[in-house]
């Protein structure tokens, strides 16, 4: 068994997000998004700090639902799927790079790596060599065992980037992936990537400040205080 | 998934932790102790009932007894259904054994030739037959209620009050109502009798046997007026004859001829008396296991709030499984499989030590405790009721933590 690879065509129409409203503080971080991501596309998403990246990433991997507008995943609204569903989805079809990681702190990093796999059903065995294979290319080899507060920062961000492939996902949603990670291991990181797009077809939207990163995309999305100010294709 | 891995909850919380388990083990050793010893008891209870060597008991309590034992045991023995009839009259007395104080002692009034009859199975070869009282009918010295004949001052006393204080057939044993020597009246000691297996205490076992009308005389009416201890009769134990003995409806036939013959009296057979204590052990039961239901309702609060405080302290992981898309099984599961496991050392924490309390106070305690705590019975199939009793109330307890997780909002989790 494994995870459902297909990339999804995404469309945001009109999409907002408001957290806290109605309150004093309330924070607007996505104000009228129009955007579509085709299947197997690379997107670097840029921006100032606080500009709504991450929220952009978490309403197009379906953590989040917007407060107005519409999500829409392979032509279907995200709002008529039910939580259960959405979880589905993400577990089959997402992987996530989160910027702070999120390893969790009771489980080594194979633990970690395997853990999406595990719920997908995938047997014992062929978790094992999935989740070593992929500690491999991320530089981690014999550091399986290590638990995450026995791990640098960019061996962490390596297990996260490792975790987010196990399931083999049609979509890639990485929030600054490199973050932590020196010259050598962004290269090898950033061309994993692009492997894993490249051999499956594989959407791949990346927030990033390195412009390392982002010249590996083919479309360039900038924001500002909520809102989309540029979108670049290149030919 | 690790339980109590690096990092897990019970390293970090080990103290709620240890204290819920604490409350659990509470709340499942209060019935593991209170079943075993109320249980036991009863069961010897019931044993004795069933092993006796009669079958019907009329209850002549107070001031009739010892005035009357002896007319009315003369009417019971002129019934053909009747083999014996055996008045049991107890009462404490002081015993003063060659050169001691006084030992407080429990003494049965008798008439030994009635009293042979009725000893059950459990009893068989205890007494020496015929017992060595001197008067088998105790009528020599009744004397139709004058106490004009000669008394016998003999006295039987059990094996262990004569391995205590050296008394053998031969000695001389004081006997008086009251702790005074001065009031003592010298007996001779014609035989000694074993006691039953479970005979509760030191009270029980320092018994002794002494004719009914001695018996009188020491203590009721005979003694004349101004005397300071009434007589303590309490019982009559009726023993019948041939194939009454073992057939209810005659048995009852028989019941109901000796109630007519003692309206003011209470006339009972064994078994109904067996009956009216099963259903007094099985009030018993009902109201230690409300008591217990008490008990593991606050070891289930106590749980739930650990479990909803872990839910708490661990939003962020509960928020990275959600994110990653696990089903709510491999959510929650953790904190299910806890609660299961702190409930599970608890359940067999309260069952170890509920048990190892019992045995302490057999062996340590004293007085009834001891001897109640002598006679626990631990019955597996209960054990193994308050121990899933204690599995569900856990899976209660995770559900309620399992469903606070599952309603945690999920970007607020990952925060």
């Amino acid at each position: 068994m494994s995870g459902d690879g297909r990339p999804p065509r995404i469309e945001l129409r009109g999409v907002e997000r408001i957290y806290d409203r109605g309150a004093a503080d309330e924070v607007r971080a996505l104000r009228g998004i129009d955007l579509t991501v085709g299947p197997g596309e690379t997107v670097s998403i840029e921006g100032p700090s606080g500009c709504g990246k991450t929220s952009l990433l978490n309403l197009i991997g379906l953590l989040d639902t917007p407060t107005r507008g519409e999500v829409r995943w392979d032509d279907r609204p995200v709002g008529e799927r039910t939580d259960r569903e959405r979880a589905r989805l993400r577990l089959e079809r997402v992987g996530f790079i989160f910027q702070r990681f999120y390893l969790l702190p009771t489980l080594t990093a194979r633990e970690n790596v395997e853990l999406p796999m595990r719920a997908l059903g995938l047997g014992r065995g062929e978790r094992r060599d999935r989740a070593t294979a992929l500690l491999t290319e991320v530089g981690l080899r014999g550091r399986e065992r290590a638990f995450p507060h026995q791990l640098s920062g960019g061996e962490e961000q390596r297990v996260a980037v490792a975790r987010a492939l196990g399931n083999r996902p049609g979509l890639l949603l990485a929030d600054e992936p490199t973050g932590e990670l020196d010259l050598a291991n962004t290269e090898a990181i950033l061309t994993l990537l692009e492997k894993v797009r490249a051999d499956r077809g594989a959407s791949l939207l990346v927030v990033t400040h390195n412009p390392s990163v982002a010249r590996r995309a083919r479309r360039h999305l900038a924001i500002q205080d909520g809102r989309i100010v540029g979108d670049v294709r290149e030919a | 998934m690790r339980l109590f891995g690096s990092g897990g909850h019970l390293r970090h919380q080990r103290l709620q932790t240890v204290l819920t388990i604490a409350a659990i083990a509470t709340a499942v050793a209060l019935p593991v102790v209170l079943l075993g010893v109320g249980g036991g008891v009863s069961s010897h209870e019931l044993s004795n009932l069933q092993n006796a060597g009669y079958q019907i008991v009329i209850s002549a309590a107070g001031l009739h007894g010892i005035a009357n034992a002896h007319r009315l045991t003369g009417q019971l023995l002129a019934l053909p259904e009747v083999a014996a009839a055996s008045p049991v009259l107890s009462i404490a007395v002081d015993a003063f054994p060659p050169g001691k104080g006084a030992v407080p002692s429990l003494a049965e009034g008798v008439i030994p030739d009635q009293f042979a009859p009725t000893l059950g199975p459990t009893e068989d070869g205890l007494f020496p037959q015929p017992l060595p009282l001197g008067d088998p009918t105790d009528l020599v010295h009744y004397d139709n209620g004058t106490y004009a004949g000669p008394a016998t001052y003999d006295v039987l006393v059990s094996s262990p009050f004569a391995q205590a204080y050296h008394l053998a057939v031969g000695s001389t044993l004081g006997l008086a109502p009251v702790p005074n020597a001065t009031e003592a009246v010298p007996y001779s000691v014609t035989g000694v009798f074993g006691v039953p297996l479970g005979t509760l205490g030191q009270t029980g076992a320092f018994a002794l046997l002494l004719p009914l009308s001695d018996l009188q005389v020491m203590t009721g009416y005979a003694r004349g007026a101004g005397t300071p201890v009434v007589d303590a009769a309490d019982s009559v134990e009726v023993a019948a004859a041939g194939a009454v003995s073992t057939e209810p409806g005659a048995l009852a036939a028989l019941q109901r001829q000796i109630q007519a013959m003692v309206p003011y009296y209470t006339v009972s057979t064994l078994s109904q008396q067996a009956a009216q204590l099963q259903t007094a052990a099985s009030v018993l039961t009902g109201f230690y296991l409300a008591l217990s239901s008490v008990g593991l309702t606050v070891g289930l609060v106590f749980l739930a709030l650990v479990l909803l405080r872990r839910v708490e302290s661990d939003r962020r992981s509960i928020g990275i499984r959600r994110a990653l898309g696990l089903p709510p099984r491999a959510v929650v599961g953790p904190v299910v499989a806890e609660g299961l496991a702190i409930a599970a050392i608890g359940a067999v924490a309260g069952i170890v030590g509920g048990i190892a309390l019992v045995d302490g106070l057999a062996a340590w305690g004293s007085g009834a405790v001891q001897e109640a705590a002598d006679l626990a019975i631990f019955v597996p199939a209960t054990m193994a009721e308050l121990a899933g009793a204690v599995v569900v109330l856990a899976l209660v307890a995770g559900g309620l933590a399992a469903r606070s997780a599952l309603r945690l909002d999920l970007l607020e989790a990952l925060r």
